[in-house]
């Protein structure tokens, strides 16, 4: 046992790496072993999606704890610049992706080095301008979205099947990511910027860097999940890349999920395509009413949402010590 | 020429609407140091509940504004009263005052979009459509209109403000709530009220901007981004410095619809705050919003 | 040999002049004191040599190297750390994570094993039992000492320490002005301390510097400045100024 611990680096807990590579291993195999109906296939393609961006989204809003309410204005960012990608027939498929995901990024960057020095609230209110403005503006540059009518991709039918995989594995990585950003260097700089970013400074943080840093990596990772969306449902339009419904959505996993947490908001982002499901079938006018209400909730009664009800139950379960 | 001074007469017009209710906004942080971030929520009931009066019941919206400034208090005050309340104060309660009071406002989106449905209203009356000409230019009597009821509320406002204990209360409360403890003022009260206060007038605002433009229950996004420019450039405290803050906006609004393509008009709003915060984050008149 | 020296250093705020013209020189290996009323301007001095806010005139030197401009974690990198007056932990963050940020991000030296480092400073002000604790649930002198490790993490030449000792009981004050000769004496770092509590900084000061509304009014051996007229008249008025008495601390009471 002490000679495999050498191939595995210290802040990796060998218990987290098993439950990780089992998880992985269940749900690569799945689609093999159990005969799920191509409605249940496309939903857990998209749902592995989600988790990846509310993973993301949370890296700069629970880590550096600055509230995005414009997220979206990547999604669509990256989205639509797969999308032209792929008519242009750039290949393979994965690399419009990823180039989503750089333009996904380096968007985010921009508007984001002169607002993060704003703290809070302020931010807050920042992103809000920033993903509608984004909206309006790109809407009408028919060159980038096709205008308000959108962009249609051809449709490939096998590529949908295989997205599963695709998707699966994007959130690999990017489950990674987060549980290395968390037990990283970047990882505490952040926290520390998020409790008091004066002292952080203070101590030689470089808030600036740190800050631009994890915007770029959550826009880049919400850019690619943009581009995989696209290839999915081959046609795309600026109102719901775009919308405010969107970046409510990423914020709200994450909250519901626990924000601040390494994979709560998965468990958000679970939660989320479950009600949705339910929701759409039974009650499809008031979904936005419902999660207004769980914000509210978790808000008031529990503010690491289900990771803190879980906590809770661990902690009566086994006295524990230090923190979080 | 003539069409310059009519743009900027409407501005003017205008200005003194988006000083209304930018005030609301600025009162709660200045007070509670919190951002409602319901303002846009609360923009869009009164809005609905113009129409709704004069469409159900015959009440000419003008005169429905005390109505809306008493379901809006009543409400400000519920809202602080049954959650705002418990929320921590100060730097860790900024994030969850913000997500709450977000999650009040998708309420209120999905409770409208459920009586009304999500299709544009407007609050049309027989006068809608009339001009009024002022010095050679031809002004919209509802726009005329509006601007003198907002003048009103804000003179109203600053009175209540500077002569009225209250007013002085809730000053000395912006300025210190600790002190104000020890010398006997019920903080808790002036934090009720203020809430209340904000959030009738942002209520009130939204009524006045309903007889202006269409509205849907996604409006308030764009009008809370307007109050929050507003704020950061004009500073808390005087009603003053709201008001040129407000001309300024709206001047520059007016004339960004004029010479820039239609596309670009949107985001306005949002390029005017990024540039404001980074090159004057205290506002103009000195008095730091932010940190 | 001459480590840090601010040149004409001056900061208003609007029409307040916080800081007025205050030139110092911080020698290598030496214990500068910084004393002076309420409101002369000595944290806001602290906090421009830091970096965290800008000077309206006059520049800091470390060395040959100009600080001023540097934003406050290129100063830190530099080699000079502040601590607060009001201390400031990651409330989020145990006490060893605290320590570890100061590890992770200070000078270069610090950086290749942040964690052991960080165990080693607590170790060296006594907090290593309370590692896994978080800031919430320790006294304010163990605050205090918390600030402090975590200042020593970034591996500085310099440190401004801010009202240590202010706030503690006498034995605790004891205790941190040993640990501060130690600091200089062990490890080599040149200190400037801000203090109220004229006893323990005239005891552990080589020099002593008296700023009174933002300007520098005296500058000398401790036992010199204690008796300078100006600076009676600063803390106690004119009337004792003219009696001959001089500035006694608590200690000085209590000997016959």
């Amino acid at each position: 046992m002490s000679t495999w611990r050498q191939f595995i680096p210290e802040w990796l807990s060998p218990a987290v790496l098993a439950v990780f590579v089992a998880a992985a291993a269940v749900l690569h195999a799945l689609p093999y072993v159990v005969a799920l109906s191509p409605y249940d296939h496309n939903q857990l393609t998209l749902a592995f999606l989600f988790i990846a961006t509310a993973l993301a989204w949370n890296w700069i809003g629970g880590f550096a704890g600055q509230i995005s309410f414009g997220h979206a204005a990547m999604f669509g960012v990256g989205g639509f610049a797969a999308a032209r990608a792929l008519q242009m027939q750039v290949a393979p498929f994965w690399v419009p992706w990823l180039l989503g995901g750089l333009v996904a990024g380096a968007y985010g960057l921009a508007w984001g080095h002169p607002t993060l020095r704003l703290r809070g609230p302020y931010f807050s209110i920042a992103t809000i301008g920033v993903g509608e403005a984004t909206r309006l503006v790109l809407t009408y540059w028919q060159g980038f979205t096709g205008g308000a009518s959108g962009l249609a991709l051809p449709i490939n039918a096998q590529l949908k099947y295989s997205l599963y995989w695709y998707a699966l594995y994007f959130l690999a990585l990017v489950a990674i990511a987060s549980y290395a950003i968390r037990n990283s260097r970047l990882g505490l700089g952040l926290l520390s910027i998020k409790s008091d970013v004066e002292a952080a400074a203070d101590v030689g943080v470089p808030v600036v860097f740190c800050q631009d840093l994890v915007l770029f990596l959550s826009g880049a990772v919400v850019g690619v999940a943009g581009g995989i969306y696209a290839s999915y449902f081959s046609f795309i339009e600026p109102s719901d890349m775009f919308g405010f419904d969107r970046s409510i959505s990423f914020v709200l996993m994450a909250v519901i999920g626990g924000v601040g947490t390494v994979f709560g908001p998965g468990l958000g982002a679970v939660v989320f395509v479950l009600l949705r499901q339910f929701l759409i079938a039974s009650y499809p006018q008031l979904y936005l009413g419902l999660y207004g209400l769980l914000l509210v909730l978790v808000v008031l009664f529990e503010p690491l949402g289900i990771s803190g009800l879980i906590f809770r139950v661990a902690r009566r379960l086994r006295p524990h010590r230090g923190a979080t | 020429m003539a069409r310059g001074l009519e743009l900027l007469l409407s501005a003017v017009l205008l200005a003194g609407l988006y000083a209304m209710m930018a005030y609301g906004l600025g009162l709660i942080y200045g007070v509670l140091r919190i951002v409602n971030l319901n303002h846009g929520g609360m923009i869009m009931v009164g809005a609905y509940l113009g129409w709704y009066l004069h469409e159900r019941a015959g009440i000419d919206p003008y005169l429905s504004l005390p109505i809306a400034a008493v379901v809006g208090f009543a409400t400000g005050v519920v809202i602080y009263g049954g959650l705002v309340r418990y929320l921590p104060r100060g730097p860790a309660g900024g994030v969850q005052s913000l997500l709450l009071l977000f999650g009040v406002w998708l309420v209120l989106r999905n409770v409208a979009y459920l009586q009304f449905t999500g299709n544009d209203q407007a609050i049309r009356t027989d006068y809608s459509t009339k001009a009024v000409v002022v010095l050679g230019s031809a002004l919209s009597l509802n726009r005329l209109i509006v601007f003198a009821l907002a003048a009103l509320l804000l003179v109203a406002l600053d009175l209540l403000l500077t002569r009225t204990y209250l007013g002085k209360a809730i000053r000395a409360v912006a300025q210190n709530a600790d002190s104000c403890r020890v010398a006997g003022i019920d903080v808790e009260r002036i934090y009720t009220f203020t809430f209340g206060f904000g959030t009738a007038l942002a209520t009130m605002a939204g009524l006045l901007l309903g007889t202006l433009f269409p509205f849907n229950p996604t409006f308030g996004a764009g009008e809370l981004l307007k109050s929050f420019v507003i704020v950061v450039l004009g500073g808390l405290g005087s009603v003053l410095g709201t008001a040129v803050a407000a001309l300024i906006l709206a001047i520059v609004e007016v004339f960004a619809i004029l010479l820039l393509p239609a596309y670009l008009t949107g985001a306005v709003g949002f390029v005017l705050l990024v540039l404001v915060l980074i090159f004057r984050p205290g506002g103009l008149f000195g008095q730091r919003v932010l940190g | 040999m001459t480590l840090l020296r601010v040149e004409n250093v001056s900061k208003s705020f609007g029409g307040l002049k916080a800081v007025d013209q205050v030139s110092l020189e911080l020698r290598k290996g030496e214990i500068l004191g910084i004393i002076g009323p309420n409101g002369a301007g000595k944290t806001t001095l602290f906090s421009i040599i830091a970096g965290s806010m800008p000077a309206s005139a006059g520049a800091v030197f470390l060395g040959e190297r100009r600080l001023s401009g540097l934003r406050a974690n290129g100063v830190v990198a530099a080699g000079v750390v502040r601590t607060h007056q009001i201390v400031r932990p990651f409330t989020n963050l145990t006490v060893l994570e605290n320590v570890t940020v100061g590890a992770m991000f200070g000078s270069p030296s610090t950086r290749h094993n942040p964690r052991a480092r960080a165990h080693e400073e607590l170790a060296f002000v006594g907090l290593a039992e309370r590692a896994h604790h978080l800031p919430a649930g320790l006294t304010l002198v163990a605050r205090k000492r918390l600030e402090l490790a975590r200042a020593l993490a970034t591996g500085p030449k310099v440190l401004l320490l801010d009202e240590v000792i202010a706030g503690v009981n006498p034995v605790e004050a004891i205790e941190m002005t040993k640990l501060i000769r130690v600091i200089r004496d062990q490890r080599g770092i040149s200190i400037i301390m801000i203090e109220h509590i004229l006893a323990a900084l005239m005891s552990v000061s080589d020099r002593v510097v008296v700023l009174d509304y933002g300007k520098k009014i005296a500058e000398g051996k401790p036992a010199e400045v204690v008796r300078d007229a100006k600076v009676i008249t600063a803390y106690l008025g004119e009337e004792h100024a003219k009696s001959n008495g001089g500035i006694r601390g608590p200690a000085a009471e209590n000997s016959p």
